[in-house]
C-alpha cells in the first residue's frame, strides 16, 4: 500500500459549509507570538491537519480551512499564541465524520 | 422555548447520550445539545467500547440485525515492535464469543448515531415525550452562572435554563474551564494526539485475513518503533468491513523531538509487518483527535459544583494500563453515574453540590476512579521511554536471535536474552522496570 501524503488524506475529510467563500475562522492564531518570541513553532509539525505552516522566511501561517477540531494546536502551543474554539455550525467550517 | 428543564447536557457523544438515556427512563425532562449535523458527526475514537454498560443501556443489543456497532472482540494481541520485527501476545477465547460482550468496536459516526436513535426511543416513551429534545447544530457558547452555580447555558442570543448542566463536551473542554473547574490552558504534559485511518476491504477478503467468524473482530495494540520513539502506541482493530490503524503520540514529546504525527503514522505503516497486514485496503478517512494519557494529574480540579457535573472525558476521564485502551468506557459508566445523580437531585429538589457531590463518590466507589486511582503507576510507566523504546526493541532482538536457526551450534535462551539485555538496556533498568511492573499491575 502506498503511503498517503497529508493533502490526499486530508481530501478525505467531509468539511462542513465546504462551498461556503466566506467563512468564519473558529481559531484565531497570533501569529506575532510565533514569528518573535516563539523557540520551537511546533504548531508547524504537531498539527495533523498541517494548518500551521512556515514559509522560507522561517515565518508561520495559519490557515483554518483544513482543520479537523483535532485540539492538539491548543496544548501543544505554551506561547499562549492559539485561541482555540469550535466551529460556528452556521458559518464556520469544521468536520463531519463519515466514519469517526 | 421558557420553560425551564431539570437538565441540560452538552455534547452528544458516548457520555452525554448514556446520560440522556438514564434522564429519559426516569422521566426528566432534559435538553441533549450537539453542535455536530447529527450525534457523532463529530467524535471520533480508536476505538473498541470495553464492559458491559452498553448493556445496561440498550438491553440485547447484539440481537439487532444492524446495530450501532461494529464487530465484538474475541481476539487480542499485544505487540511490540522494532524497526524489522515483531513480537506478539495474543489471545483468542471463544469465551468472549459470550452475550453481552465484554468489548465492541465502534465508528463513532454512526455508533453514537445509533445510540441517539435508541435515546430518542426512550423520550418518546418517558413523561416528557413532548418536552424533551436531542437538538443538534447548536454550539453552546457559555454555560450560564449565577451566584457561582449553574443555571442553564447560552447558544448565540439564545439562552436555555436549567436546574443543572451535565458537561459531556469532550476532551477539549471549554466549558468546564469556563466554569472554573479546570485551567483555562492545559499543558501538553499528559496530552496526546491520537490520529488513524480507517482503511476498506472487500468484507470476506477482510474475515479471511483476520480470521474473523460472523461479527467476530480483533483489537491489537502496539508498543515500540510504532510511534517511532515518541511516547505513545499504535492500534488496529476490525470494523466490519475496515479497519481502524492509528497511533497515540505524545504531544509534549512531539514538540520537543520535532515530529508530526502524519509522519509517524507513515512511519507505523511502512513498517514490513504492519505493510503484510494492511496491504490491498483502500483509506477511506483521516481523523485526529486528543486524548489525555489517563494521569491523574490532568483531571480537572473536582467534578462538579452547584448545578454542574462532568462527565467523560470533559473530566479527562481515561485509562491504559497496559491491558486496553479505556475511555468510551468511562465516559459511559460517568454519563450513567451522573445523570443518576441529577435525578436524585429533582427527588430532593436540590442541585447544589451537596447533592452534586453523590456523583464524585459514586465514581469513586465505581471501577472508574478506583482503576484510575489504582493503576496510576503502571500509567507513568507505560509513558517512559523505557516502554515505548528499550523494551520492544528488547523483546524483538530475542526473538530475533530465538528464532533464528543458521545450522551453527545454538546458544541458551538464557544467554541469547543476556545479549539482547546488555544491547538494549541494562539488567539494573530491567529490574527497576520488573519491580515497577509487578507493583503497577
Amino acid at each position: 500500500m502506498n503511503l498517503m501524503k497529508l493533502s490526499e488524506r486530508l481530501g478525505l475529510v467531509s468539511y462542513r459549509n465546504q462551498a461556503k467563500s466566506e467563512i468564519k475562522p473558529h481559531i484565531e492564531v497570533d501569529t506575532d507570538i510565533c514569528n518573535s518570541t516563539c523557540p520551537h513553532k511546533c504548531t508547524t509539525y504537531v498539527c495533523p491537519a498541517n494548518c500551521y505552516t512556515m514559509d522560507e522566511d522561517g515565518k508561520v501561517h495559519f490557515q483554518v480551512e483544513d482543520c479537523i477540531e483535532c485540539g492538539t494546536c491548543m496544548y501543544a502551543c505554551d506561547q499562549g499564541a492559539v485561541d482555540w474554539n469550535y466551529p460556528d455550525p452556521e458559518v464556520g467550517r469544521g468536520v463531519t465524520w463519515n466514519f469517526g | 422555548m421558557d420553560e425551564k428543564f431539570d437538565c441540560i447536557i452538552v455534547g452528544g457523544g458516548i457520555a452525554g447520550l448514556a446520560a440522556a438515556m438514564i434522564l429519559a427512563r426516569n422521566n426528566m425532562k432534559f435538553l441533549l445539545i450537539e453542535k455536530g449535523e447529527f450525534a457523532g458527526s463529530k467524535n471520533v475514537s480508536g476505538g473498541v467500547l470495553w464492559g458491559h454498560d452498553l448493556a445496561r443501556l440498550v438491553p440485547g443489543y447484539w440481537e439487532e440485525e444492524d446495530g450501532g456497532w461494529e464487530r465484538f472482540i474475541n481476539h487480542r494481541r499485544l505487540t511490540f515492535m522494532d524497526e524489522q520485527s515483531t513480537f506478539s501476545i495474543d489471545f483468542k477465547s471463544s469465551h468472549f464469543n459470550e452475550t453481552p460482550y465484554s468489548g465492541v468496536v465502534v465508528l463513532r459516526s454512526k455508533f453514537d448515531r445509533w445510540l441517539a436513535g435508541k435515546v430518542q426511543e426512550e423520550i418518546d416513551q418517558s413523561d416528557h415525550a413532548m418536552e424533551s429534545f436531542i437538538a443538534t447544530n447548536i454550539k453552546v457558547d457559555e454555560v450560564l452562572m449565577e451566584n457561582d452555580k449553574a443555571v442553564g447555558i447560552r447558544t448565540g442570543d439564545e439562552e436555555f435554563h436549567a436546574d443543572s448542566v451535565i458537561l459531556a463536551e469532550g476532551v477539549n473542554n471549554l466549558l468546564t474551564r469556563q466554569v472554573g473547574l479546570q485551567d483555562d490552558y492545559v499543558p501538553a504534559d499528559h496530552m496526546l494526539t491520537g490520529i488513524k485511518e480507517v482503511i476498506r476491504y472487500d468484507q470476506k477478503v477482510l474475515e479471511d485475513r483476520f480470521q474473523l467468524n460472523g461479527l467476530s473482530g480483533m483489537s491489537n495494540e502496539f508498543v515500540g518503533y510504532s510511534t517511532d520513539g515518541v511516547e505513545g502506541g499504535g492500534f488496529l482493530y476490525t470494523n466490519r468491513d475496515t479497519i481502524s490503524l492509528g497511533l497515540v503520540a505524545g504531544i509534549k514529546d512531539m514538540r520537543e523531538k520535532e515530529k508530526s504525527p502524519h509522519d509517524i503514522l507513515n512511519t507505523f505503516k511502512g513498517h514490513p509487518v504492519i505493510q503484510d497486514t494492511i496491504k490491498g485496503g483502500e483509506v477511506v478517512e483521516y481523523s485526529a483527535h486528543v486524548v489525555s494519557s489517563g494521569d491523574k494529574r490532568v483531571m480537572p480540579k473536582e467534578l462538579y459544583k452547584d448545578g454542574v457535573l462532568l462527565c467523560g472525558e470533559s473530566a479527562n476521564l481515561l485509562m491504559n494500563a497496559g491491558k486496553a485502551i479505556q475511555g468510551m468506557d468511562l465516559a459511559m459508566r460517568s454519563g450513567i453515574l451522573g445523570a443518576e445523580t441529577i435525578v436524585k437531585a429533582k427527588e430532593r429538589g436540590d442541585f447544589s453540590s451537596q447533592t452534586m457531590k453523590e456523583y464524585r463518590q459514586a465514581l469513586d466507589e465505581s471501577y472508574v476512579m478506583q482503576d484510575i486511582n489504582n493503576f496510576q503507576d503502571a500509567v507513568h510507566m507505560l509513558h517512559s521511554p523505557e516502554m515505548f523504546k528499550d523494551v520492544p526493541n528488547l523483546i524483538c532482538d530475542f526473538g530475533r536471535k530465538f528464532f533464528t536457526i543458521d545450522n551453527e551450534p545454538t546458544k541458551k535462551s538464557r544467554e541469547m536474552m543476556s545479549e539482547s539485555i546488555k544491547e538494549h538496556s541494562s539488567y539494573w533498568d530491567l529490574i527497576k522496570i520488573g519491580f515497577k511492573g509487578a507493583k503497577s499491575l
